[in-house]
């Protein structure tokens, strides 16, 4: 009796992981066969699982079409994605050394006020933030009473400079470094190296898998965000990430006979996220469970 | 022994204090811009009639009536039940799949590639994954799930504009988007756990129901008060999915967006589309409110009678 339920279990426990696989894997299989099919495949009843001849002119079509600036969004999307990972590991890192290596009154009260922000609802500071930047002095055409132009946000710094410290990140530098030993710090201080000394010559050599793993993180985050690229580039087109680009070519293209290319862009703009987790899974995921765990 | 080494160590506690302040200075200086002063300037925009058009100088005050108007306004009630319903439904039951999830791939051989699988859509951008919802599994014609249902001889169904289903249908998909990362936390958590307590239940003969409801599950709750309370924060504020799946689409009729539109939908709509700042900013701190709220309760309950009465 002992052995059929077991049997039973096994047949369960395939099926279910069967179901769990095709539930993951079947919608990205169809959005890359869709990306090579014709119109009439697309709108066809039933679905095309797959096209009779790929079509690959599809991707051809919405690299060098002239109403789309898929190179554009690519663009800058890296541009604001990398601005942004470089000085988050900056500031994370600087915040999380002073806050597990130093002691100095105002850094508990300090580490308390960083965890709390997380709780902010974006909106809360959102509109004063896109006033303030509409109205950066000496940007983008303002004035020094920040008027007169657009200020920061005509240029890629109004998709930066909100971004630039995260709490999050500060938080993992932090749990981080204080699995470092104590000893490693005083034996330098001892030796008579300075704070800044031993932050870049030992601290940061050592939590170099917490530099990628943040990186990481920071970046594919980055370039999947969506609301503020939307707010600010709806008055500022020449600067939209990827994210504000596809949506744009969505409700340009749904409609159309040629929605073949929206579905090949869309393949373009899973590509690079898709291939950073995949070169650096392990550490992806170690982020994840150092968040987790502490 | 002379007052020099206190001197001197005073001198030290300085120069450390000083030092500390210079790494944080980035972080301070960023928080007072971006943070600090934008919450006050928040707090006296929601007292205010103001379109962001002209300076907020020039804005008129109007004390209440914004946080009145909002309590007044339908659209926005329906949001908070939305959302109510978005976040507990996701998060939750998100977490139920991802624990299943998380128990069957745990002893499996290739791990990664089942980690992969159920973490692709994770970095996949909002965007896409609305795509290949939107026009490949919920298209009404043709799509997906309508021709499974076709072929058990079951009528078609309006995934997304249906007003009864809608929301569920976008719940689904932010479950499938967001399941990854909880699945990797579940199974960390469950390879925590020490290898004894299971021995222990094997001795006294506990079924496998046993062993997971008395061993697992007391063990798994720091990481179920962890997942609870970040998804929660999270899903207040989803955004992406909702907008360009149902209220920032294109065929969706009005009481389809009042079937589906969540908080930050409606505060991006109030903002940036009819330029009430006052209401907005206003509705942000009513969404601040509801977050302190349920956070609040959730750590009470999930930390009363946590893994420490169990031992």
């Amino acid at each position: 009796m002992n052995r059929t339920r077991n049997k039973v279990s096994l047949i369960l426990n395939y099926f279910l992981l069967a179901l769990i696989a095709s539930a993951m894997f079947l919608p990205f299989f169809w959005l890359v066969s869709a990306s090579l099919q014709t119109y009439e495949e697309i709108i066809s009843i039933p679905l095309t699982w797959l096209p009779s001849s790929p079509q690959w002119s599809n991707y051809w079509e919405v690299l060098t079409s002239p109403n789309v600036k898929l190179g554009l969004y690519f663009k800058n999307s890296f541009i604001v994605s990398t601005v942004i990972t470089a000085s988050v590991l900056l500031t994370s890192s600087m915040a999380g050394y002073a806050l597990a290596k130093l002691r100095f009154p105002g850094r508990d009260l300090f580490f308390t006020f960083t965890l709390s922000t997380m709780m902010f609802p974006t909106f809360i500071f959102l509109i004063p933030v896109y006033y303030i930047l509409r109205r950066f002095p000496f940007l983008g055409g303002n004035n020094f009473l920040g008027q007169g132009g657009s200020g920061a946000l005509s240029s890629h710094a109004g998709l930066i400079l909100p971004f630039v410290v995260s709490a999050w990140g500060i938080f993992l530098m932090r749990q981080f470094m204080m699995t470092i030993p104590d000893d490693f710090v005083d034996a330098a201080r001892i030796d008579g190296a300075s704070e800044f000394r031993i932050f870049t010559t030992i601290i940061a050599p050592l939590v170099k898998p917490a530099f990628v793993t943040l990186g990481i993180f920071q970046f594919i985050g980055s370039w999947n965000s969506f609301l503020w690229p939307l707010i600010v580039t709806t008055s500022a087109q020449h600067l939209m990430t990827l994210p504000v680009g596809l949506r744009m070519m969505v409700t340009a293209y749904s409609t159309t006979t040629v929605q073949n290319r929206l579905f090949a862009a869309t393949v373009l703009g899973i590509i690079p996220t898709i291939v950073i987790f995949l070169a650096l899974q392990r550490h992806y995921v170690k982020g994840i469970t150092l968040s987790g765990i502490k | 022994m002379s007052g020099l080494p206190s001197e001197s160590s005073r001198r030290r506690s300085v120069q450390r204090t000083v030092t500390g302040y210079l790494f944080l200075s980035p972080a301070i200086v960023f928080y007072l811009i971006f943070l600090i002063i934008p919450v006050g300037m928040s707090v006296y925009i929601s007292f205010r009639k103001w379109n962001m058009l002209v300076p907020l100088s020039s804005s008129t005050f109007i004390g209440l009536k914004n946080y009145q108007d909002l309590f007044r306004d339908e659209l926005f009630l329906c949001a908070v039940k939305n959302t109510l319903i978005w976040a507990i439904g996701t998060v939750f039951l998100g977490m139920l799949i991802a624990l299943v999830i998380a128990l069957l791939i745990l002893n499996i051989r290739w791990a990664p590639f089942w980690r992969f699988l159920v973490f692709a859509p994770v970095v996949t951008p909002l965007v896409a994954v609305a795509r290949i919802w939107g026009s490949g599994i919920y298209k009404t014609s043709g799509g997906m799930l309508n021709s499974i249902l076709a072929m058990w001889q079951l009528p078609p169904q309006h995934w997304l504009a249906d007003s009864r289903i809608a929301l569920f249908s976008i719940m689904s998909v932010a479950i499938w988007a967001s399941i990854g990362s909880t699945v990797i936390v579940f199974t960390a958590g469950l390879k925590g756990i020490p290898d004894e307590y299971y021995q222990a239940a094997k001795i006294d003969g506990a079924s496998p129901w046993h062993e997971f409801r008395h061993v697992t599950l007391p063990l798994l709750r720091p990481t179920i008060l962890f997942l609870s309370v970040t998804g929660l924060i999270g899903a207040w504020q989803a955004f992406d999915l909702v907008f360009q799946m149902g209220a920032g689409g294109t065929q969706s009729g009005v009481s389809a967006v009042k079937a589906i539109i969540l908080l930050n939908v409606y505060l991006y709509q109030t903002a940036f589309q009819n330029l009430r700042m006052g209401r907005a900013t206003a509705g942000a701190f009513v969404l601040f409110l509801i977050i302190l709220c349920f956070t609040f309760v959730v750590l009470r309950v999930l930390r009363e009678g946590g893994v420490e009465s169990y031992e």
